[in-house]
């Protein structure tokens, strides 16, 4: 259900299915580097061009690509712009409206309640995307990065208690832990933050359901980061050994030098699908979260609660606008972040091209 | 490899020791009480305290963790449903867990049964048109949440055309399983189409083939050898899907087409704070997951060779 | 029933209110919200005016008592029209439903799980078609003229499922097994408290030991005169005892398959008209005709439910099933008179039921009544039930639904006045502090899970709060076992819930909700008036004038206002296959297959 439940689970269906792909990408795209790394060093990267210009170069060659990575950039500009470029408030109400039709007005048709659906759209997107960054730089990539590079380095007694730790958290039923989680914690999270708001005057933190990004953010990051880890720790073993390695340090390459040039751009391309498959994978979170009701709180919009709220046969047939319009954007974006993963994997793995 | 597979094996009481009990003392710390459930809104305090200490809520977290798994180790006794009173949630997962373990399988044989001979046509077309559309569709299944796809083909082949049956469960095969393990198969493709290009391509670029071809090897042959080889890859990984996949996520279509699977009986037993049913569903995945992992990569090496195990990208 | 609040029935009251999807994949209420009996429950007869629940007036005398049980059974008027045409017998009759969470009478507290109970087992008193306490496995009653002796004469036929006779013996040991402080059951003393002896039965032995009660082994009030007669004695005269022991706590069992049998509920020896053939948790659950029925056997061969689950809609219009609610997606396209689906489209009679959102009048700003008035007066229901709801929902006008009894018209209730409303938040001490933007936080708490989405009418109501008052309230969703004991304990400043009826009468709206010592009472509201007049409406005999005391109650309640009123849950629609007949859509849960036959 939840991200990164560790497991190759990549045929459930479709959200759960994104979200609980990025480890096994993540392994499948180790072993492929295992190789790639090998023809790499015989390709030294550094020579004219470099290895990051060649990729960058070689990435936009591919024209869907590009595509896909433009309409991502506008998608997530758009939906953190939200307040500027939405014609509506996207809690006003027109009740006359109710699940009217598209028109020149509401491009999208308006929900049940008479509100813009292209608006609420569009504020949806936001709540995917704020989510989608706190917890992916906040789980996948700061946690899982650090760790594994922790992990890698000290080796002993550090990697296995972060290894373990981690198998702990992947092999636990995690929608149980997160609902109990949740449901403990929230409430008092909710009175510090109501104490907060009263000591200082803000009223917004709650309304805009700031809190209920933290705390599903925090709840996903627990559970996502030890797929990033377990890959960059087997990179940063994987450089440790390799006789490259050993005569770049002999010729004094800093660490750092060693992680640039020979474990990041291991671990790029799997970082971007890691990203493509997480933002699928917090979307469905974010709606399974909803359903046991202690999801992003309305009014805000979220784009899992619409599908979710209008993913049945009899919308579909009657009102199919409440349901194609949010699921069309869903596609939409995991498709680009698909494609762009894949594209970066050709590009940034030279074997593969 | 042998002490891989011993310290891997070992380790795997130890983590379901913490596992469960870290799920069982976060079930019983967190708020909700199954027996309020139970009761609903009625507030009968004399029978709350008694069905409370007949369940055994009252004793010592420890004490009732350490009853709850000396009945699991020495009896294989999982306990009785709260929610379904005088029910052995043994029993009735047994009945669950092979459900959703059929379904997750006809899913797979859709998923392989596709992605893998459209991953090879791919391959050998690369860099043309073709490979380019054939891995976009793929994506763009892999982009369609269920939410559309269930509906869309309950509409088009249930209603419209009339040839398969809306929802329920016959066994394997049974035309009811057609539809959810479609919806739940398709997204999947294009995890193996990419996977079993990108090894091929792996391959038909290696040197060894260089090195077969010298041995006087048919290039054909080499190629087909190495090729079928990496394409079981995926198949193995997706044997680990099929038994992993119980763990969850099958909810939502086991909802859209009435399958008495294990997923949504969870879920279930999730709000009605059904403790039994839900650690007994922690350990049968936890186990099962960490099993289907443990031979998935033990597997690897077989299959790749360059894979070594107890280091690098296995943990 | 009571349990409204087990969420999965607000999950599905909701749905088939809003018509949104319970789970994602039900398109209707009933298939995946356990509780679908809500909305196929309550509907009328198939292309007859609604039940005349207000037309006959409840028996209070034995005459009438005996009067109302013609020969075979509880029929209501607009039914008999059928019952000479000698419906044709067998045929299966196929539905979606949902697990019970549990078969055993004496223990059942909700709506689905009265529904198979209802079907399988019986008691002494049942409800007829129009909702009026009639006889059941009893022949005969008398009532004493003080009010506090029942005595039930037994049917000749009444027998078990497996042939063996009903005995007065019977009937008094189920009354003590209910009663029983070890059966546990959290209904007995709601149900049964009024017989004399009962508490003392339900008294523990940790409880007499610390002199809480009095132990007592049986229970005094019902006697056993001869093998068929049976006498009750209550304790005051209560008019609504009789309607009470039509619910399952009053059911009668068979001791010796219960004493004996540890797993007697996989296949219950009752007297209801159909046996429990089959079921399988989560599956399926096959009840199968009971030929010695005292009633007459019921036409159809057997009633298959399946628990598994579907897409209802999909499945009606595929022949998998004979009938199906309709949610409000499906319903515009269902009235529409050229539609293939329109002729087998029944209009089903509301609920008895009341939706409202419960403020607490404890914790500011609910504290002031004006607040609470203001809040009734900024929202516009009747815009909300026409343009989003489809008109499927009445705005609610008091505590009683229409068509139960002591409902009346002559309500001063809330109606859509913005500018009352501000001048009520004027005048009320907070105006200040909302004007300074000091205004207490509110917090609007709702059950969450299962996928009950949150009402849309919710969020137009805090619009229009917003909007007209100025006034922001948030909303928290909260997962359904956190939400009820916390609603139990009058935790939440503000909550939705909602009220169905147990047994027709008006004690079981006012008493139980508003009493200020009623545990369901969960606003802390207390006016002494409201519950001196709610006492001496127990015991008040003349039926003219307990329903007028109900009614001072609910105005003044209406005053008070404890709740935002929102709705009763309004008329609903179903499908039924041209060819079932007499599924009477019905607004309690009473037994209603033994009527359905197949007309081809």
């Amino acid at each position: 259900m939840l991200p990164d439940r560790s497991g190759p689970r990549a045929h459930d269906h479709g959200h759960t299915q994104h979200l609980n792909t990025d480890l096994e990408v993540s392994d499948w795209w180790a072993n492929e580097l295992t190789a790639g790394q090998r023809l790499e060093l015989d390709e030294e990267p550094a020579r004219g061009h470099s290895y990051w210009s060649l990729s960058v170069r070689r990435l936009f060659r591919k024209k869907l690509a590009v595509v896909c990575l433009s309409i991502i950039l506008v998608m997530y500009v758009g939906a953190l712009l939200s307040p500027l470029i939405t014609p509506y408030e996207y809690t006003a109400q027109d009740l006359s409206q109710s699940r009217a039709k598209p028109t020149l007005a509401h491009p999208f048709g308006a929900d049940r309640l008479g509100r813009d659906m292209m608006t609420r759209v569009i504020y949806g997107l936001r709540t995917t995307v704020i989510i989608t960054i706190i917890s992916l730089l906040g789980g996948t990539l700061v946690l899982g990065i650090v760790l594994g590079l922790l992990s890698g380095y000290m080796g002993r007694w550090v990697d296995s208690v972060i290894m373990r730790t981690g198998e702990v958290t992947s092999s636990f039923p995690d929608i149980i832990l997160i609902l109990i989680f949740v449901a403990a914690l929230k409430p008092r999270l909710v009175g510090l933050v109501q104490g907060f708001e009263d000591a200082t005057g803000i009223d917004w933190i709650l309304r805009l359901g700031i809190l209920d990004y933290a705390i599903i953010s925090f709840a996903l990051s627990i559970f996502g980061w030890f797929g990033m880890a377990r890959l960059v720790r087997g990179q940063v073993l994987q450089a440790r050994e390799s006789q490259y390695t050993e005569a770049a340090l002999v010729a004094g390459a800093s660490t750092a030098r060693i992680l640039r040039v020979h474990v990041l751009p291991n671990i790029l391309s799997p970082l971007i699908v890691s990203i493509s498959a997480g933002l699928a994978g917090v979307a469905g979170s974010e709606l399974v979260l909803s359903w046991i009701g202690i999801g992003v709180q309305p009014p805000v919009p979220s784009l899992g609660r619409m599908m979710f709220e209008n993913g049945s046969i009899q919308v579909l047939r009657n009102e199919p606008h409440l349901l194609l319009f949010p699921i069309g954007t869903v596609t939409v974006l995991f498709f680009c972040f698909n494609i762009l993963g894949d594209a970066v994997n050709d590009a940034f793995n030279p074997r593969a091209r | 490899m042998g002490t891989y597979a011993a310290r891997r094996l070992i380790w795997l009481p130890f983590l379901l020791i913490i596992v469960t009990f870290v799920t069982f003392a976060l079930l019983r710390v967190g708020p909700g009480d199954p027996v309020q459930v139970w009761l609903g809104q009625h507030q009968n305090d004399e029978v709350r305290e008694r069905l409370r200490a007949q369940l055994g809520l009252d004793d010592p977290l420890v004490v009732q963790y350490v009853r709850y798994i000396e009945g699991v180790v020495t009896r294989l006794d999982f306990g009785e449903s709260f929610q379904f009173r005088g029910k052995s949630v043994g029993e009735l997962l047994a009945k669950r867990i092979p459900v959703s373990l059929q379904l997750n399988l006809a899913a797979i044989i859709i998923t392989l049964g596709i992605g893998i001979p459209v991953g090879l046509f791919a391959a050998l077309r690369q860099g043309t048109g073709v490979d380019n559309v054939v891995v976009a569709i793929a994506l763009a299944f892999q982009s369609l949440p269920v939410f559309i796809t269930a509906p869309v083909l309950l509409l088009v082949f249930a209603l419209y055309l009339d040839i398969l049956p809306t929802s329920g469960w016959d066994g394997f095969f049974s035309p009811k399983i057609v539809m959810p393990a479609t919806v739940m198969g398709v997204p999947g493709i294009a995890i193996v189409v990419r996977l079993v290009r990108a090894s091929v391509l792996d391959v038909l670029g290696q040197d060894y083939i260089r090195t077969a071809r010298a041995k006087g090897l048919s290039e054909t042959i080499v190629r087909w050898r190495h090729i079928l080889r990496n394409a079981m890859i995926p198949v193995v990984t997706s044997f680990g899907f099929t038994i992993a996949g119980l763990a969850g996520g099958t909810f939502i279509v086991e909802i859209y087409f009435g399958i008495p699977g294990v997923g949504f009986f969870t879920i279930n037993s999730l709000f009605a704070r059904d403790y039994p049913v839900i650690m007994a569903f922690a350990i049968v995945s936890t186990t099962l997951f960490m099993l289907a992992n443990l031979i998935v990569d033990l597997m690897y090496p077989l299959l790749d060779p360059r894979i070594r195990l107890g280091a690098g990208n296995v943990a | 029933m009571r349990k409204i609040f087990r969420i999965l029935l607000m999950a599905a009251v909701l749905a088939a209110l809003v018509g949104l999807v319970a789970c994602g994949g039900s398109d209707e209420p009933e298939a995946a919200a356990p509780e679908p009996t809500v909305a196929a429950t309550a509907t009328s007869v198939p292309d007859t005016p609604p039940t005349a629940a207000s037309e006959a007036p409840a028996p209070t005398t034995e005459t009438a008592m005996a009067a109302a049980q013609p020969e075979g059974g509880s029929r209501a008027p607009s039914a008999d029209l059928t019952f000479d045409d000698r419906p044709a017998q067998g045929g299966t009759l196929v539905r979606l439903f949902a697990d019970p969470p549990t078969l055993d009478p004496h223990l059942a507290g909700d709506v689905t799980s009265s529904v198979i109970i209802n079907e399988v087992f019986g008691g002494l008193v049942t409800l007829s078609l129009d909702y009026q306490p009639v006889l059941d496995l009893a022949e005969h009653l008398s009532i004493s003229e003080d009010g506090l002796v029942y005595t039930f004469i037994l049917r000749e036929n009444a027998k078990f499922q497996d042939g063996k006779p009903v005995t007065a013996h019977d009937v008094k040991w189920s009354i003590e097994r209910a009663a029983d402080p070890d059966t546990l059951s959290h209904t007995a003393e709601t149900y049964l408290g009024d017989i004399i002896g009962v508490k003392d039965k339900l008294c523990s032995e940790d409880d007499a030991a610390a002199g809480k009660c009095t132990k007592a082994d049986e229970v005094r009030g019902v006697r056993v005169i001869d093998d068929r007669t049976v006498e009750f004695t209550i304790d005051a005269p209560k008019s609504y005892f009789l309607a009470k022991l039509s619910y399952p706590s009053a059911f009668v069992l068979d001791q010796e398959q219960v004493t004996e049998d540890g797993s007697w509920l996989d296949q219950p020896n009752g007297t209801g008209p159909f046996k429990l053939a089959t079921y399988e948790i989560g599956e399926l659950i096959i009840l199968e005709r009971n030929e010695l029925y005292h009633l007459g056997p019921p036409h159809l061969e057997s009633v298959q439910m399946i628990l598994s689950g579907g897409s209802a809609m999909i499945m009606y219009e595929n022949d998998e099933i004979h009938l199906t609610g309709v949610g409000l997606d499906d319903l515009p396209r269902l009235l529409d008179p050229s539609d293939p689906l329109h002729p087998q489209l029944h209009r089903s009679p509301q609920d008895f039921d009341v939706f409202y959102i419960g403020l607490n009048s404890e914790q500011p700003p609910f504290d002031d009544v004006k607040v609470r008035q203001a809040l009734n007066y900024a929202i516009d229901l009747q815009s909300i039930a026409e343009n989003v709801l489809d008109g499927r929902v009445s705005p609610a006008t008091g505590v009683i639904p229409p068509g139960f009894p002591a409902y009346t018209e002559n309500l001063r209730s809330y109606h859509f006045n913005p500018d009352l409303a501000r001048e009520l938040m004027q005048e009320s001490e907070y105006a200040d502090a909302l004007a300074s933007g000091d205004f207490p936080r509110i917090t609007l708490t709702i059950s969450g899970s299962f996928g009950a989405a949150i009402p849309t009418y919710l969020e137009v109501i805090l619009e229009q709060w917003r909007q007209e008052l100025g006034i922001e309230v948030d909303i928290q969703q909260t997962e359904w076992a956190t939400f009820l004991q916390d609603v139990n304990d009058k935790k939440y400043q503000m909550f939705s819930l909602g009220w169905i009826a147990d047994y027709p009468d008006p004690q079981n709206f006012l008493d139980v909700l508003l009493h200020s010592e009623s545990q369901s009472n969960h606003t802390n509201y207390a006016n002494p008036e409201v519950d001196r007049l709610l006492e001496e409406a127990r015991t008040e005999r003349d039926r003219g004038r307990r329903f007028e005391l109900y009614n001072q109650v609910e105005q003044m309640v209406l005053d008070d206002a404890p709740w935002v009123w929102t709705w009763f849950s309004g008329e609903g629609y179903a499908l039924i296959k041209p060819e079932v007949s007499d599924y009477f859509l019905l607004q309690m849960s009473i037994p209603k297959y033994r009527y359905v036959y197949f007309n081809q």
